[in-house]
């Protein structure tokens, strides 16, 4: 099977995954206690009104006929209306996913540049201070909190250092009339990177600490194979053991835990965005949750998911395309 | 009219509720903050003869149509841009601005003449009509909007001519002076297009106009040059921005990102005061928290086992521990500014709150005969901290007491859903607050008129004269009457301790130095432009 083949089989697997998370998604809302219409009108709303706003969103049908609705909707691209912003579901994601997607890989990008050279630097200096420095601050990276380090962030480069601002993103392609003090799309790439760099920085900081022990852990485990041993005897420099030798062998379960972290990458992106006042997926889930909007919980859980089912799928198939030995589904013959 | 008085339906706006008070606290510095004050920042400061304010909620608005919002960040920007026919003095008198005078009662409450100021007008230029208050008061109850509740004793608006506007009631409705303070819409341009009205541009009679609006980011309001009232506002630019978590919105106010802040969190107070650039603006509110108990059922249905309750814990250590100095006790059941206004003998009301003594506590607990010996009290409590801090106390006093305890933190929805059903099943006691208009009326009635009872009264305490007394202040119109009788109906409540009062909250903002004249008001509105103030930045 060819790598355009096993992509789209994939893809096909992943829409019984997403109906699955769907009906699980309604179930689970529609199970929370409490009822939108009273918490959108208040503790004592009249018969009247709350009939009218139940109409409105559906919420008098039972149960089933609004997951049939819902399926049906959602095969043809409708999400919904939010019940609190009476805007379409996909209006409001389209305006916070971007916010979203530019923290999450700007700080997946920050964690591999920086957690890659430091697992190998640490593997390749054993024992030494580089080592004992690299362990310590991965240990701490993925045993601290991202809000916690987003808030120590605020407190020091904010409040103490003044350096960065603590609120809002600016989008990189944001049009420099809507930028405060840019003029050119190079200041709206200074002030977007500026804006970008705590929050990447608190988000990235787990899966860079969780990259960089794997990255050592491997380059340790392959630097110790026999075929490494040979290569020295044959008096290969080691630059070269490093990069042809250990390096890509290595790099397997590193794509594993890079594609295993876009889970816990975004539950951070949801209170590294309340931290840092971004106005993204994040936050909009959580106002979702606050004001039990069923359309926009069920929405937003769902584009979660397909960005998470189209991570892991992309990491199939890099780690398929790193490793030879790893095939496509069929075996040649 | 009857003793009992009107039963019409009736709803009470979201925000009267208190939920929002508190939640977002839980990811804040206790006390962490602090430090030298840079004074950086973008805030910025205006051009020719004005300035730019920069100015942080709690949320984000989510739209500005005075007939259908009904969140408080919505309202704050719409406040800069609508008129009422009257607004709220700082010291809560109701002082005319689309009104020119004084509104006229007939019909023993159930009638209100309101005289129009002829000169007033739209941002568009055109005039305020009597129709056009007609059409804002009664447009929401056509709708069925989500803020209906707000007017919902209105029967007809007639305008009587251009200038005159005559408001007739289902019931005589002493306190209806209060809902005067509703905003004016122009009928003609809102008609034409209700969504671009709501959220894209918004017309009306204030001192400032919409500019731009991106959901979530910042809202953009500026001086309206030609403005018909006075004064004209010093500040050119106005730009609302949300930072939901309390810390970083304060850290916005030391960086210099905005020039105010609203809702100081409590572990921040000391942060701003201690600041070199801004200071604390803060007044006591028009709101009121307590400790409910169920009189319906179980047995907290006793009086004998609520005064127990009183004596296991201290509410003035409670309030002290977990509120101050973002409020201040209360012990009556209306708002501290209230009591002031209306004289409440507040001292005398002090003294039936019990102190703390848990012998006494555990005395009357087990003389109850409605108390079983392995009785293990419920308290449910909404998401906020003070209010769970407080349910804990109680708790703990009860446990001190000899009994058992369970606290339970409910989300808001499944609060709203359980607070109110007169079960013991589903609670003996609750914490609560409640956030209403400058008159006892919208505290008395809501929280314990017995056909409240399951809406907004989730007591259940009867006692018909209490209720007789609430029910004839609401319709009387002479102020001395309506004043002895809430001293009657508090006086009964607070001895049979269907309420414990707890504190009232300070409305409150970080404001730095380079801002002059902007005041906290009581009614956790604000306005940058008023005869009482006028914004400016340095």
């Amino acid at each position: 099977m060819g790598i355009a083949r096993y992509t789209l089989w994939r893809l096909v697997q992943a829409v019984p995954v997403l109906l699955g998370v769907v009906t699980i998604t309604f179930l689970l809302a529609n199970a929370i206690p409490g009822d939108p219409v009273q918490t959108m009108l208040g503790p004592s709303p009249s018969q009247a009104e709350v009939a009218s706003i139940r109409a409105k969103y559906g919420l008098d049908q039972p149960l089933w006929q609004r997951y049939v609705n819902y399926l049906l909707d959602i095969a043809r691209g409708d999400l919904g209306r939010s019940i609190y912003y009476e805007t379409p579901v996909t209006t409001k994601i389209a305006e916070r996913f971007p916010k979203t997607m530019l923290l999450m890989l700007s700080s997946y990008l920050f964690a591999i540049v920086v957690a890659v050279p430091l697992g190998v630097i640490s593997a390749k200096r054993r024992n030494e201070p580089t080592d004992h420095a690299a362990r310590v601050v991965s240990l701490i990276g993925v045993s601290t909190p991202s809000f916690w380090i987003g808030l120590m962030l605020i407190l020091i480069f904010v409040f103490k250092l003044g350096l960065f601002p603590s609120t809002n993103l600016v989008l990189p392609w944001a049009d420099p009339a809507d930028v405060t003090g840019a003029s050119t799309r190079i200041d709206v790439l200074g002030t977007a990177l500026h804006h970008l760099a705590l929050p990447v920085v608190a988000l990235g900081t787990l899966q860079m600490a969780a990259i960089t022990r794997i990255e050592r852990s491997e380059m340790l485990d392959v630097l110790s194979q026999d075929y490494v041993t040979l290569a020295r005897a044959y008096g290969v420099r080691e630059r070269t053991i490093l990069r042809k030798h250990a390096f890509r062998n290595a790099q397997l379960p590193v794509i594993t835990i890079i594609g295993l972290q876009l889970a816990s990458a975004i539950g951070g992106a949801i209170l590294i965005e309340a931290v840092f006042s971004i106005n993204g997926m994040g936050t909009l889930i959580l106002t979702a949750i606050y004001n039990l909007d069923y359309p926009l919980i069920m929405g937003t859980t769902l584009v979660f998911s397909l960005f998470f089912l189209v991570g892991v799928i992309l990491t199939d198939i890099t780690y398929a395309y790193v490793d030879p030995r790893v095939s496509y589904g069929s075996k040649e013959v | 009219m009857s003793d009992t008085g009107p039963s019409n339906e009736r709803t009470v706006p979201r925000r009267a509720l208190l939920q929002t008070v508190g939640g977002v606290s839980a990811l804040t510095l206790a006390g962490c903050l602090g430090g030298d004050g840079g004074d950086g920042g973008d805030g910025g400061d205006g051009g020719d003869g004005g300035g730019r304010l920069t100015l942080s909620q709690a949320k984000s608005p989510i739209e500005f149509d005075p007939i259908v919002l009904n969140d408080v960040p919505s309202a704050e920007v719409a406040d800069q841009i609508f008129e009422a026919p009257y607004r709220f003095s700082q010291d809560l008198e109701l002082v005319p601005v689309l009104a020119s005078g004084d509104p006229e009662i007939e019909r023993s409450g159930q009638r209100w003449i309101v005289p129009l100021n002829g000169d007033a007008t739209f941002q568009n230029g055109d005039p305020v009509t009597a129709s056009d208050v007609a059409y804002s008061y009664t447009a929401p109850l056509e709708e069925e909007t989500e803020n209906a509740g707000e007017v919902n004793m209105i029967e007809t608006v007639e305008p009587v001519d251009e200038t005159t506007v005559q408001f007739d009631l289902a019931f005589e409705f002493g306190a209806f002076k209060w809902y005067l303070s509703r905003s004016v819409v122009p009928e003609s341009v809102r008609e034409e297009d209700k969504d671009a009205f709501n959220k894209e541009e918004p017309v009306g009679s204030g001192p400032f106009t919409f500019e731009d609006w991106s959901e979530g980011e910042f809202v953009e309001i500026s001086r309206w040059e030609d403005y018909w009232g006075e004064p004209v506002p010093n500040l050119e630019t106005v730009e609302f921005t949300p930072v939901e978590e309390g810390t970083t919105r304060i850290t916005t106010l030391e960086s210099g990102e905005n020039d105010v802040v609203k809702d100081i969190p409590p572990q921040s107070w000391e942060t701003i005061e201690n600041m070199s650039n801004a200071s604390v603006e803060a007044v006591e509110g028009v709101s009121y928290f307590y400790l409910a108990f169920n009189c319906n059922e179980g047995p907290t249905a006793d009086p004998q086992v609520r005064e127990a309750v009183d004596y296991a814990f201290s509410m003035d250590d409670a309030v002290e521990q977990f509120v101050e100095p973002t409020g201040v006790r209360q012990y009556a059941p209306v708002p501290g500014v209230l009591s002031e206004g209306w004289d409440f003998p507040v001292d005398e009301w002090a003294d039936i709150a019990h102190d703390k003594d848990v012998d006494r506590a555990k005395e009357l607990l087990d003389d109850a005969g409605a108390v079983p010996d392995d009785w293990t009290a419920d308290i449910i409590v909404p998401p906020d901290e003070k209010r769970e801090n407080i349910g804990i106390s109680v708790g703990n006093g009860i446990e001190a007491a000899g009994y058992s305890a369970n606290v339970t933190r409910l989300d808001w929805p499944q609060f709203l859903e359980q607070y109110a059903t007169g079960s013991a099943d589903d609670y003996n006691m609750f914490t609560l607050g409640w956030a209403g208009s400058p008159d006892p009326d919208t505290f008395l009635y809501f929280l314990f008129a017995q056909e409240q009872e399951g809406v907004t009264n989730g007591t259940y305490y009867r006692n018909d004269q209490v209720d007789g007394n609430i029910m004839q202040a609401r319709q009387a119109t002479d102020r001395e009457e309506r004043r002895s009788r809430y001293i009657d109906a508090i006086t009964t409540i607070l001895e049979d301790r269907a309420h414990i009062p707890s504190y009232g909250l300070k409305n409150s903002f970080g404001v730095r130095d380079r801002v002059q004249d902007f005041v906290a008001h009581p009614t956790d509105q604000f306005w940058l432009v008023s005869g009482e103030n006028n914004v400016s930045v340095q």
